[in-house]
């Protein structure tokens, strides 16, 4: 069926070179230093993960209170993102909401990857019936559009961060069920596979020893992708109200409240939203990379 | 495709839909409280319980799962999709008119994403700087990164309210499209971008370039042809993502600028948890979606002779 | 004015203001915006024709009138429809519109209207008698079976008669002091008989221009969820007596434009694409003013926006409990910090322009140290996290997020600040989707705590909001069991609406108000505007008594 076409197509970013296990040796090392793109996508995403783990790195600013006199100040040394309507500094704000923007993108993936590459494995190593129901189901989660999937899971788990990051999983599931399912399919076709099979292995010791690592670089990649195309949904559901209750700063909930104050006070929305468009092109990129290295 | 595996796959299609029709369902009864409780319980109407009680038993709300499962299955298989709890509307007539508004906006937004696609796509051959080159390829990446909501903030802002170039409010039809249109085009043109770009770096690396080349015909036009035609396939074949990306976009770009359409109705609906439009709206995007990919199928080893042989072997 | 105020918020945020002073400021801006519910006076004729655009922030869900109690429904139902009696915004004083003369019996039990001649439906056909009789009858009893509730604003309503075809008389079965106002209210806007055959459907988004009203305007065109547009009546020659316009609308039409979108309803009014905007956020109305358009803050004259406190709540039944809830309550902090002269300090249950309001700022007192210690006397004791325990058990409380009411968010988070800092007590606030919402707001063991407010000039207000068979606000009747929880505020709130004798309904009214102030039942914030951002070429935009825009008399000079 058109499995195979739509998965390829699906995987923008060339994850579609399927091969080798992922050795980042030296002469990778070398490459990537020659790519001044990929060096400051890895930049930025460290210095968020820092941020995400170590706010106080960046920060002394109280992302909660803040001091009503200090309201709607424009970007200065003080403040380097500005203030909001009741004074807290934006930087702080944008700083302590990256662990709960990147904790639920990660909580995101998690679900789409174990569930999805859960499902892909078992329709693709055991094949027949079992995988004919699974794929239909998995056509199912892609025929419903994502927001719209994830908005209904929303509401049947309740708002809140974890519950978003949830829900933009699951819409992922599909995707990660047909990669991990088409990579098994190739992996158990080839010829060691065959051998280790016609050698007389058990099927559980052929799967976790040679169809698992060897269907999981692709998977991989999927994943840095999908990474930052969870930080835009969670966001999304942050924005339209379903997320992260205030105070919180998530970061779509730091565009969404900013965004009455559009005309009078632009930091407020322009650099969280540049923040937010750095971190998912520097995931984008990175998994383009992986995905490259991958195909090598 | 033979007629078994056209057969094959027309069975596939429609278990997909009373699937997906079937799952919408159960989930959206498994919601807490229902869309009657919401709109008749809530304090601001001041009903007493006995009043409530018989709204209730009048809108049937609590009727056995199976029963109301055949109820709305049957209904919706004659085109009947029950009425909207929360503004007593039939959904057939909600769906009927908020569809040509949003059909407007996906099919202007997709020619202006293939627009700017080619835009970006065709520049980035033409320029040699290496470096702007570059620059411009991984354009496609940046508008992929881009929030549609904030964007389409910032356009309102900028275009509208600051320059007053087009009116958001009060426009004429035209006017009041171009930074809708414009919004949800952005994000679909990155992966059409992506595809342009690679194609178009597949087909210059191929040897029969240099010899139509040499034979006189234009570079551009050779170039061109094989090009779109080399892209075609990868694009037709992600038709299923991009209409998701259009719904998506379009309950964003619809909720924002204000605008009719499906995706506000979407978002309203969930709001309210308003079931009998959310379970028409989940059941008509995956039809639209089942079709869509049915056609790709269809029209794929047409476009592209090598692909019947892979479509066959998968099959 | 506004610098004074503002300059008085500010030292009182920093502790250092008086609260009395700044009290006063505030009641003299408040003061300024009751008067406030028409633009000034008009410079110039009215500009006859013309289209005006007005957004609001959500699309209406029905124009069924009993219904308009949702804001959105209300504008339109205000402007489509006429009602019999005409209440002026102003004076809240009775004038006739579709009735000439009324007269009531002595107990309140019989109203008989003599109506107009000469008045049409927009199909045409004429409203007589027996067309009104038909609207009551339907408002007063409802038709479950079609979807179709009572009025809210009608107690006790047995009948009608139709004595002739310009005299109808409705009868009561208990009495009904409060009709009279709610013949005034849009939820009491006239239709035809046509129209109220239909079943709730009937009267759905998308149906406008099938439902036939007597009103200044008609729904000419509808687009679901975003669009409404409004026609003048040409032959339109029936408006109240004190209407400064007597013939057919100033404008032609009206664009009800929905926008969701804060941002985009402000700049749309600062940017001139739009002349009228609903729900200007106390966070946006510098931002109006500086870009030259103008404010009108209508007061909505009912119950204050504030706090219900459960009190069959296990905790909340302890009347030191409430009390100590109420003396750490810094509302003039509430006030200061998140809103703006248009959002009066509360001074009793019921605002200041409300019918029967009684002044009861003494009893509103701001002492956390005297709650504190009540707490700590009733066994509350304050542990290491800064929570008060008993018998290991948190004191803790759950506050809706009342979506509809203006920062309701930012209020309750302000709250549960002072109430953690002050008294040792959690309030935790509840944001949900709406079928956990309305599960949970309806359990006094799952929000002990109830953010609402209610707006009517009708002495019956206060019933609206706390009796068990309207809004029940207290819970004072339990959904569950239908039990009565104290049925001395019961038969208080049933003198209100049902006392024939005015004066008497006016004590009744302030009788609730103190005993709920006593009780520590109700802890009232500010008193609730609708504020409307217009734009510097609307003239003659008036709000009717509870803030609905009404447009007659409204026109755009360009």
């Amino acid at each position: 069926m058109s499995d195979q076409v739509t998965t390829q197509a699906f995987v923008l970013p060339r994850i579609g070179a399927f091969g080798r296990r992922l050795t980042l040796n030296l002469r990778g090392l070398r490459r990537i230093w020659r790519q001044p793109g990929l060096v400051l996508s890895v930049l930025v995403l460290a210095l968020v993960i820092t941020a995400a783990l170590r706010p106080a790195v960046f920060t002394s600013h109280d992302p909660i209170a803040g001091r009503a006199r200090d309201a709607l100040q424009a970007p200065s040394a003080a403040h380097w993102f500005g203030t909001d309507a009741t004074g807290r500094d934006l930087f702080a704000r944008v700083v302590h909401g990256a662990i709960h923007s990147l904790g639920g993108a990660l909580v995101a993936v998690a679900v789409g990857l174990v569930v999805g590459t859960g499902i892909g494995l078992l329709a693709g190593s055991i094949g027949g019936l079992l995988d004919q129901a699974l794929m239909r189901l998995v056509d199912v989660l892609l025929a419903v559009p994502g927001l719209l999937l994830a908005l209904s899971v929303i509401i049947l788990l309740g708002f809140g961060t974890t519950n978003a990051a949830i829900a933009v999983g699951i819409t992922s599931v599909a995707i990660f069920a047909r990669v991990s399912r088409s990579e098994v399919i190739r992996v158990r076709r080839s010829d060691y596979v065959e051998a280790a099979f016609g050698s007389g292995a058990r099927f559980g010791e052929v799967l976790v020893r040679h169809i698992l690592p060897n269907s999981l670089n692709a998977v991989v990649a999927l994943a840095a992708l999908q990474f930052g195309t969870a930080i835009l949904a969670i966001s999304t559901l942050g924005f339209l109200g379903y997320g992260a209750p205030p105070p919180t700063p998530e970061w779509g909930l730091l565009i969404a409240e900013g965004r009455t104050y559009v005309a009078t006070a632009w930091w407020l929305t322009t650099l969280p939203g540049l923040v937010v468009m750095a971190v998912v092109l520097s995931a984008n990129r990175l998994s383009h990379a992986i995905s490259k290295e991958v195909g090598r | 495709m033979t007629p078994r595996a056209l057969a094959t796959r027309l069975g596939q299609s429609l278990l997909v839909i009373v699937l997906a029709f079937t799952g919408a369902f159960l989930m959206l009864q498994a919601l807490p409280g229902d869309a009657v409780l919401i709109k008749f319980e809530n304090p601001e109407l001041g009903l007493t319980p006995a009043q409530i009680a018989e709204i209730r038993e009048a809108y049937g709300a609590d009727t056995p799962i199976w029963t109301s499962f055949w109820h709305t299955l049957s209904g919706f298989v004659v085109g009947d999709f029950g009425y909207s709890i929360q503004n007593g509307t039939a959904v057939r007539d909600l769906l009927a008119e908020v569809l040509p508004s949003t059909a407007l906006l996906g099919v202007l937004g997709f020619a202006a994403a293939v627009v700017l696609a080619c835009v970006v796509a065709f520049t980035a051959m033409g320029v040699r700087n290496p470096w702007l080159r570059n620059t411009l390829a991984s354009l496609p990446s940046v508008l992929v990164s881009v929030p549609v909501f904030w964007l389409a903030m910032v356009l309102i802002q900028v275009f509208s309210f600051r320059l007053g170039l087009v009116r958001v409010i009060g426009g004429g039809p035209v006017e009041s499209l171009v930074l809708p249109v414009l919004t949800l085009a952005v994000p679909i043109s990155a992966p059409l971008a992506q595809i342009l770009v690679r194609s178009i770096e597949d087909v210059q690396r191929q040897p029969f370039i240099a010899v139509v080349r040499a034979k006189g015909a234009s570079r551009w036009w050779v170039l061109t042809r094989n090009i779109v035609r080399n892209a075609l396939v990868p694009t037709l074949t992600i038709a299923g993502v991009l209409l998701g990306e259009l719904v998506a976009g379009a309950i964003v770009t619809e909720t924002v600028f204000g605008r009719a359409g499906l995706g506000r109705l979407t978002e309203q609906a969930v709001a309210n948890q308003d079931v009998a439009v959310l379970q028409a709206v989940v059941v008509l995007t995956a039809v639209i979606f089942v079709v869509v990919n049915l056609a790709v199928d269809l029209v794929a080893p047409l476009v592209d002779p090598r692909l019947k042989k892979e479509v066959r072997a998968a099959a | 004015m506004t610098l004074a105020h503002r300059h008085l918020s500010r030292r009182n945020l920093f502790g250092l203001g008086i609260a009395a002073a700044s009290l006063t400021a505030l009641t003299a801006c408040g003061g300024g915006a009751q008067a406030n519910n028409q633009t000034e006076a008009p410079a110039g004729d009215p500009v006859k024709g013309g289209t005006l655009t007005y957004l609001d922030a959500q699309p209406h869900t029905s124009l069924y009138p009993p219904s308009a109690g949702f804001y959105p429904n209300g504008g339109l139902v205000n402007n489509i429809t006429d009602r019999l009696v005409h209440q002026n915004a102003e004076t809240l004083e009775f004038e006739p519109w579709i009735a000439t003369e009324w007269t009531v019996n002595d107990d309140a039990t019989e109203f008989t209207f003599t109506l107009r001649d000469d008045v049409t439906f927009s199909d045409g056909t004429k409203l007589d008698a027996a067309a009104v009789a038909k609207n009551f009858d339907l408002y007063g009893l409802g038709d479950a079976a079609r979807g179709l509730t009572v009025s809210e604003a009608i107690n006790n309503y047995k009948s009608s008669t139709v004595v002739n075809p310009t005299t109808v008389t409705f009868h009561f079965s208990a009495p009904a002091p409060g009709f009279l106002q709610a013949t005034s209210t849009i939820n009491s806007g006239l239709l035809s008989p046509k129209t109220l055959d239909g079943k709730l459907e009937d009267f759905g988004a998308g149906k406008g221009p099938t439902i036939i009203g007597t009103g200044p305007f008609v729904v000419a065109s509808e687009k679901i969820g975003s669009e409404v547009v409004l026609k003048a009546r040409t032959d339109y020659a029936w408006a109240p007596k004190s209407a400064p316009n007597q013939s057919r609308a100033h404008l032609d039409q009206i664009t009800y434009v929905v926008t969701p979108e804060a941002g985009v309803r402000v700049g749309g009014l600062t940017s001139g694409q739009a002349h009228i905007a609903r729900q200007i956020a106390a966070t946006d109305e510098k931002q109006v003013t500086a870009a030259g358009a103008k404010l009108l803050a209508p007061q909505t004259r009912g119950v204050n926006n504030g706090f219900s406190l459960r009190f069959r709540n296990e905790v909340l039944a302890d009347k030191n409990v409430r009390q100590a809830l109420s003396l750490g309550t810094n509302r003039q902090e509430v006030v200061d910090t998140l809103f703006t002269e248009n959002y009066p300090l509360a001074t009793s249950v019921i605002g200041k322009t409300a019918l029967g309001y009684q002044d009861n700022s003494s009893k509103l007192v701001h002492d956390p140290g005297k709650g504190a210690q009540l707490l700590e006397d009733a066994g509350w004791k304050l542990g290491s996290d800064g929570y008060r325990t008993k018998d290991g058990k948190r004191l803790t409380f759950t506050v809706n997020e009342a979506a509809p009411q203006p920062r309701s968010f930012d209020v309750t988070t302000l709250v549960s600040q002072q109430w953690k800092a002050a008294l040792g007590v959690e309030l935790k606030i509840l944001r949900a989707d709406a079928g956990t919402y309305t599960k949970a707001i309806n359990d006094a063991n799952q929000v002990q705590v109830y953010h609402s407010m209610v707006g009517r000039a009708d002495l019956d207000v206060i019933k609206s909001q706390y009796a068990g068979k309207n809004r029940n606000t207290l819970l004072n009747r339990d959904p569950a069991d239908d039990s009565i929880g104290d049925t001395k505020l019961e038969e208080l709130l049933t003198k209100v609406a049902s006392t024939p004798d005015h004066d008497a309904r006016i004590k009744a009214s302030q009788d609730v108000q103190a005993y709920l102030l006593d009780e520590f039942y109700v802890i009232p914030l500010f008193e609730e505007p609708q504020v409307f951002g217009l734009g510097p070429k609307v003239h003659g935009f008036e709000a009717e008594s509870v803030g609905r825009p009404t447009f007659h008399n409204t026109w755009v000079a360009e």
